[in-house]
C-alpha cells in the first residue's frame, strides 16, 4: 500500500491500479481529436467580437484567396437546424442561443462564421481575416450594469422547484439572542478541462459519427439527431477517454450539430479543435452569485433562524440557475428558516453545471457565516457545527440516511492538529508569515439515475461489461471492473470494459455525480442475473412453482436468492450444468424513487436523477469537512495554502485509490476557487478578458504543498444496491469558506469575496 | 443606443509575420517542394514544403504547410496522436515532447526548425511492453486522472529528472510546474518524479 492506494477500510474495495492506467502513460488512450478520419478537412471558427448587437456584413473577399479555403458558412448561408431546447424544458442543449441562424448577437463570442479548409494552418488563417462589420448595442454585463432584469427563480426555472421555508423566521430572527447578517459574493469561474471543446464528424452514408469529449453520449446522440432531423439511431457517438469534464461536457452546445451539418454537405469528415478561448464562450461556466446570509441563535449556539437569499447570473433567453438553498435550509438543525433565490439576466452566454454547482457558491457563503457566528459567539467553530448537527433535515423532518458529518470534523481535526491553534486573529506567525487555521464542512448531495449494462460471461471467466458510461478521469472503467468482477467471482484482468459510446446500453450523465451508484447498480444487478441463470442450471428439480415466479420475475426462489447472495459459483460447473460456453445479459435498473417514464427517457437522452432532498421520505448526502493552513506574508500580502486536509465518508468507497485522487484533486480545485479562479468580465463590453491559460489562474504543482485526504468508513443500505454515494463534487465545496475562515484567522480581516488575491489583503 | 464598427477578428496578421520570419527560416531548415523554396515559401506559406523529422529514432518524410508545429505534424501528419493539445500557446504543457535532451512544448516549435534533430514522444518512452520507470510510476503513484495531460507529464518528468531537478519535493514542484492537470494530481505527480528518478540516473 502506498499513499495513493490506501489500505481500505471497512465497506472498501481494492485500491486497484486504473483500468486504462497503461494506454494513459503509452500515449494510446485516444480522446476525440485522436480519432483518425479518412482524409478530413478542418474548421476554425470565427467568434463574435461584441456581447450584443448584430453582424452587418462580412467582407470574406481576403479569407477566401488564402489557398485551401473550401468553404466559409456564416448565417447567410448557415445550416437548417431544428431549433435548441434545454435539456430542462424536455430537450438536450445547454442553450438556446444558436448561432448561425440569423445576424443578430446575443454574447461575446459566440460563433458566426465556420471556415472549412484543407488544412488546420489555412483554416486559422483564413478565419484571421475574415472583416466583420457589426451594429453593436451597450450590452449589460452582469450584476450592477444597467439593462440587466432581475425575478424570482421559482416560476421560471422548472427544475427550481420551492423555495425551502420552515416556520417563522423573520420572528425568530429579532428575538434571537445572537445575530449575524453578512453578505457574499462568488465569481464567474470557466472549468477548463484540459481537453478542447472539439468535434469530428464523419457520415457514412446517412450514418453519422461523432467523435467529441462528452458527459452524456446518448443526450448528444439525441440532442445532435432532433438538431439535424434524423433517427437518432442514425448517429453515433464515441469517446472512450475524456480529457476532463467538471460539467462542462453534460449538456449538448450548439457546435455539434453545426460541424455535423457541414459535413454532410460538403460530403467531407470534418475536424473542429476551437481554440482555449473560444472555449470561454462556445460552452458554458459557473457564473457570479451574490449571498445575503441572516443567522440567529441562541447564547449557547443553537441556531434558532436562517435566511439565505440568493441572486444568480443568466443569459436573455435562459432561465439557467443553480439553486443551492435545497441544501444550506437543510444542512443544520434549525427551526425557523426562509430562502429566496431569484436569476439576473445579462447578455451572456447561458451558464452550466461547473463540479458541484449548487454546493460551492451557496456553501460557501453559509459556511463563512457559520464561522462568522462562532466569533460572535466566542466558540470554536467545530464545536458551533456539532451543536447543531442533526440526523433528520429541518425543512420536512426527513432523516439523513447516514450522516457522519461530526467523525469526518473530529478526525479530520486531529490530522490536522486543530488542537494547536490560538483562537484569537493574528495569534500565530512564523517569521514574517502570518499563519492561519480555519475548517467548514463540505457535503454533497447521493443521486442516481436509471441505468442499463450489458454483461458476457464466458466458461473461462472471461468477462465484458458494455455500458454508455464515461470516463472523464474518475475511474469509471476501474470501479465497474471491479464491481463485475466481485460480483462474478472472476480475476479483474479477466474484465473487460467498453463505455463512451452511444451504441452501448445507455447510462446517465455523468454529473451530479451520479455514475458510480448508477452505473455500479445496473453492472451488479446483471451480474445477479447472469448468477440466477447460473445458479438455476445447477438446481435442475426446480418446483414448477419456482419456475413460474422466475419466467414472470415476481417473488423469491432458491436460485434467486442464492444469485444475490455472496454465494460463490464453480463457472466451468455451472456452464457445463447449463450446457453453453457464453451467458450474456442485460438489464435495466433504476432508482427507488425513479419517476415512472424513466427507462423510456433514459433510451432518448433524458435524464431523471433522484436522490438528495428529493427522495420520498429520506434524505441522502455525502459529507467531509475540510481544514486549511494559510499563510499570509506580513508585508507582501502572498498568499499561501500550505496544507490542505479532508476527512470524507461516502457509503461505500468502490476504489480507495480512484476515490483518494479524486477528492485529492477537488480539494485542489476549492483551494484554487477560493484563492486563483475568475473570468474577468469587461464591465462596459460584456467580453471575458483572460481567457487563457496565462491569465485564468489555475493551480500548478508549486502551488499545492501538502494535501491529505482521509476516508472514513461508513455503510449506507439505504441509498442504492451498490451503497455508494457520489464523491466527485464532493471535496471543492468546504474548501472556499475553509480557506477565508483560515484567512480571517491570520489576518483579523474577513474576506466575503471569492476569489481572495494579495490585493485585498490589507492587515 | 447603437454604434457602428468594423473589426478584424485579430489584429494579429499571420501571414505578414510568416512570410517575414519565412525568408530567414525556411532555406535554412528546409526543401522547399517548390522549385524556387525562398519566393515561393515568401509568396504562400500554404504551399507544401518537404521536411524530414525523426521522430522516436524513425525518420519520417512529410509535406506540410511551413507553418505546421511539431505537435500538429505528430498529431495531423504521422499518426502520433500522444502528444496532446491543451492550448496551442505554450501555456499548459500538454505537448511536451524531448528535442534532443531537451523539454520543448511542440506547439511553438516549427517542424521545420526541428528537422535534423532528434524528437522523442510519449510513444517513443516504452522499449516494447517494458514501460519506462516514469511510466511506472505514473500508474504506482495514480498521477492522473483523465489522462490527457499525462503525456505531457512523463516527457517533462524524464527531462526534470535528467536535469537534476528532482532533488527535493520542492524543486520536483518547482520544475514541473510548467504542466498544468486540470484535475490537480499534483501531489502524486511528485511522488511518481521521486520514485522514478534513481531508476532514471542510474540510466
Ligand atoms: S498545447 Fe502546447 S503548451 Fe499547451
Ligand atoms: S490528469 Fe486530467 S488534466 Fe491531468
Amino acid at each position: 500500500m502506498t499513499v495513493a492506494a490506501p489500505e481500505p477500510k471497512a465497506n472498501m474495495g481494492n485500491p486497484a491500479p486504473r483500468y486504462d492506467a497503461v494506454v494513459k502513460v503509452t500515449g494510446r488512450a485516444t480522446y476525440a481529436s485522436d480519432m483518425p478520419l479518412a482524409s478530413p478537412a478542418y474548421a476554425f471558427l470565427v467568434t463574435s467580437a461584441i456581447a450584443k448587437g448584430r453582424v452587418e456584413s462580412f467582407d470574406l473577399a481576403d479569407a477566401n484567396r488564402v489557398r485551401g479555403v473550401i468553404d466559409i458558412v456564416t448565417h447567410e448561408k448557415g445550416p437548417k437546424l431544428k431549433e435548441l431546447k434545454l435539456y430542462s424544458n424536455g430537450g438536450y442543449a445547454g442553450t438556446t442561443i444558436q448561432p448561425l441562424k440569423s445576424a443578430e448577437i446575443a454574447h461575446d463570442g459566440q460563433i458566426i462564421a465556420v471556415v472549412i479548409a484543407e488544412t488546420y494552418e489555412a483554416a486559422r488563417e483564413a478565419a484571421n481575416r475574415v472583416t466583420v462589420s457589426y451594429t453593436a448595442v451597450v450590452p449589460s454585463a452582469t450584476f450592477d450594469s444597467p439593462g440587466t432584469t432581475t425575478a424570482a427563480a421559482k416560476g421560471q426555472n422548472s427544475q427550481f422547484k420551492e423555495d425551502p421555508q420552515v416556520g417563522n423566521f423573520a420572528k425568530a430572527f429579532e428575538d434571537a439572542e445572537v445575530k449575524l447578517t453578512a453578505s457574499y459574493d462568488t465569481p464567474t469561474q470557466h472549468h477548463n478541462p484540459m481537453e478542447l471543446f472539439s468535434t469530428s464528424c464523419a457520415w457514412i452514408g446517412d450514418n453519422l459519427v461523432i467523435y467529441e469529449p462528452s458527459q452524456y453520449v446518448y443526450g448528444l446522440k439525441n440532442g445532435v439527431a432532433e438538431q439535424l432531423g434524423i433517427d437518432a439511431d442514425k448517429v453515433r457517438v464515441v469517446n472512450p477517454y475524456v480529457g476532463g469534464g467538471f460539467g462542462s461536457r453534460g449538456s449538448m452546445t450548439p457546435r455539434t450539430a453545426i460541424i455535423a451539418a457541414i459535413a454532410r454537405r460538403l460530403n467531407r469528415p470534418i475536424k473542429l479543435v476551437p481554440t482555449r478561448d473560444q472555449g470561454f464562450t462556445i460552452a458554458t461556466y459557473r457564473a457570479e452569485t451574490r449571498h445575503e446570509i441572516k443567522l440567529g441563535a441562541s447564547r449557547d449556539g443553537k441556531l434558532v433562524a436562517l435566511r439565505h437569499e440568493g441572486a444568480e447570473v443568466s443569459s436573455r433567453p435562459d432561465a439557467y440557475c443553480v439553486g443551492g438553498t435545497k441544501t444550506t435550509t437543510r444542512l443544520y438543525a434549525c427551526p425557523n428558516v426562509d430562502s429566496l433565490v431569484s436569476i439576473v439576466r445579462a447578455d451572456r452566454n447561458t451558464p452550466g453545471f461547473m463540479r458541484s454547482p449548487p454546493e460551492v457558491p451557496y456553501l460557501f457563503a453559509l459556511e463563512s457565516a457559520m464561522d462568522e457566528l462562532a466569533v460572535k459567539l466566542k466558540m470554536d467553530p467545530v464545536e458551533l457545527r456539532r451543536i447543531n448537527d442533526t440526523t433528520n433535515e429541518p425543512i420536512g423532518g426527513k432523516p439523513y440516511t447516514s450522516r457522519s458529518l461530526m467523525a469526518c470534523f473530529d478526525e479530520a481535526a486531529k490530522a490536522f492538529g486543530w488542537s494547536q491553534r490560538s483562537p484569537e486573529p493574528k495569534s500565530m506567525a512564523d517569521g514574517d508569515w502570518l499563519i492561519g487555521y480555519g475548517c467548514a464542512a463540505t457535503c454533497y448531495p447521493t443521486q442516481m439515475g436509471p441505468s442499463a449494462a450489458r454483461v458476457r460471461l464466458q466458461r473461462d471467466g472471461r468477462t465484458r461489461v458494455e455500458i454508455a458510461g464515461h470516463e472523464i478521469g474518475t475511474g469509471a472503467y476501474t470501479i465497474i471492473a471491479q464491481t463485475a468482477a466481485e460480483r462474478l467471482g472472476v480475476p479483474l484482468e479477466k474484465v473487460a470494459v467498453f463505455v463512451g459510446d452511444s451504441e452501448l446500453p445507455p447510462a446517465p450523465v455523468a454529473g451530479g455525480s451520479n455514475s458510480t451508484a448508477s452505473t455500479c447498480s445496473a453492472v451488479m444487478m446483471v451480474c445477479d442475473q447472469i448468477r440466477q441463470r447460473l445458479f438455476k442450471a445447477m438446481m435442475p428439480n426446480q418446483s414448477l412453482t419456482d419456475r413460474a415466479k422466475e419466467t414472470v420475475g415476481i417473488g423469491q426462489t432458491p436460485a434467486t436468492r442464492a444469485a444475490k447472495s455472496d454465494r460463490s459459483l464453480d463457472l466451468e460447473k455451472a456452464f457445463d450444468a447449463l450446457g453453453a460456453g457464453v451467458v450474456e445479459e442485460y438489464g435495466e435498473w433504476k432508482p427507488e424513487d425513479a419517476p415512472l417514464d424513466s427507462f423510456q427517457a433514459m433510451h432518448s437522452g433524458h435524464v431523471r436523477l433522484v436522490g438528495g432532498h428529493s427522495l420520498k421520505d429520506k434524505i441522502a448526502y455525502a459529507f467531509g469537512a475540510e481544514f486549511v493552513e494559510v499563510r499570509v506574508n506580513r508585508f507582501t500580502h502572498e498568499i499561501r495554502a500550505p496544507r490542505l486536509v479532508g476527512a470524507f465518508a461516502a457509503g461505500r468507497i468502490m476504489n480507495p485509490r480512484t476515490a483518494r485522487s479524486q477528492l485529492m484533486g477537488g480539494l485542489i480545485w476549492g483551494m484554487s476557487s477560493a484563492l486563483l479562479e475568475a473570468t474577468e468580465i469587461d464591465e462596459r463590453t460584456a467580453r471575458y478578458v483572460n481567457d487563457n491559460f496565462a491569465d485564468y489562474l489555475v493551480p500548478v504543482n508549486a502551488d499545492v504543498p501538502g494535501v491529505e485526504v482521509i476516508l472514513l468508513s461508513e455503510q449506507d443500505d439505504h441509498i442504492n444496491p451498490a451503497g455508494a454515494k457520489g464523491l466527485g463534487e464532493l471535496a471543492n465545496v468546504g474548501t472556499n469558506a475553509a480557506v477565508c475562515n483560515a484567512i480571517y484567522h491570520a489576518t483579523g480581516q474577513r474576506i466575503r469575496k471569492l476569489p481572495v488575491r494579495l490585493e485585498n489583503i490589507e492587515v | 443606443m447603437s454604434d457602428k464598427s468594423s473589426s478584424r477578428s485579430s489584429g494579429f496578421d499571420r501571414r505578414a509575420f510568416m512570410a517575414g520570419a519565412g525568408i530567414a527560416l525556411v532555406p535554412l531548415t528546409a526543401r522547399a517542394a517548390v522549385q524556387d523554396p525562398t519566393q515561393a515559401a515568401a509568396q504562400d506559406p500554404a504551399l507544401p514544403v518537404e521536411v524530414t523529422l525523426r521522430v522516436n529514432g524513425q525518420d519520417k518524410r512529410l509535406r506540410i504547410d511551413a507553418r505546421t508545429t511539431v505537435l500538429d505534424a505528430l498529431r495531423e501528419h504521422m499518426g502520433l496522436t500522444g502528444s496532446k493539445k491543451g492550448c496551442d500557446h505554450g501555456q499548459c504543457g500538454a505537448c511536451t515532447v524531448l528535442i534532443g535532451d531537451r523539454r520543448v512544448v511542440s506547439c511553438l516549435t516549427l517542424a521545420l526548425a526541428a528537422e535534423g534533430q532528434e524528437i522523442t514522444t510519449i510513444e517513443g518512452l516504452a522499449t516494447g511492453d517494458r514501460l519506462h520507470p516514469m511510466q511506472q510510476a505514473f500508474i504506482d503513484n495514480d498521477a492522473f486522472q483523465c489522462g490527457y495531460c499525462t503525456p505531457g507529464q512523463i516527457m517533462s518528468a524524464v527531462a526534470c529528472v535528467k536535469e537534476g531537478h528532482a532533488g527535493s519535493d520542492e524543486d520536483i514542484r518547482e520544475y514541473m510546474s510548467g504542466n498544468i492537470c486540470r484535475c490537480a494530481a499534483y501531489p502524486n505527480i511528485v511522488a511518481a518524479v521521486k520514485q522514478a528518478a534513481p531508476d532514471i540516473m542510474k540510466g
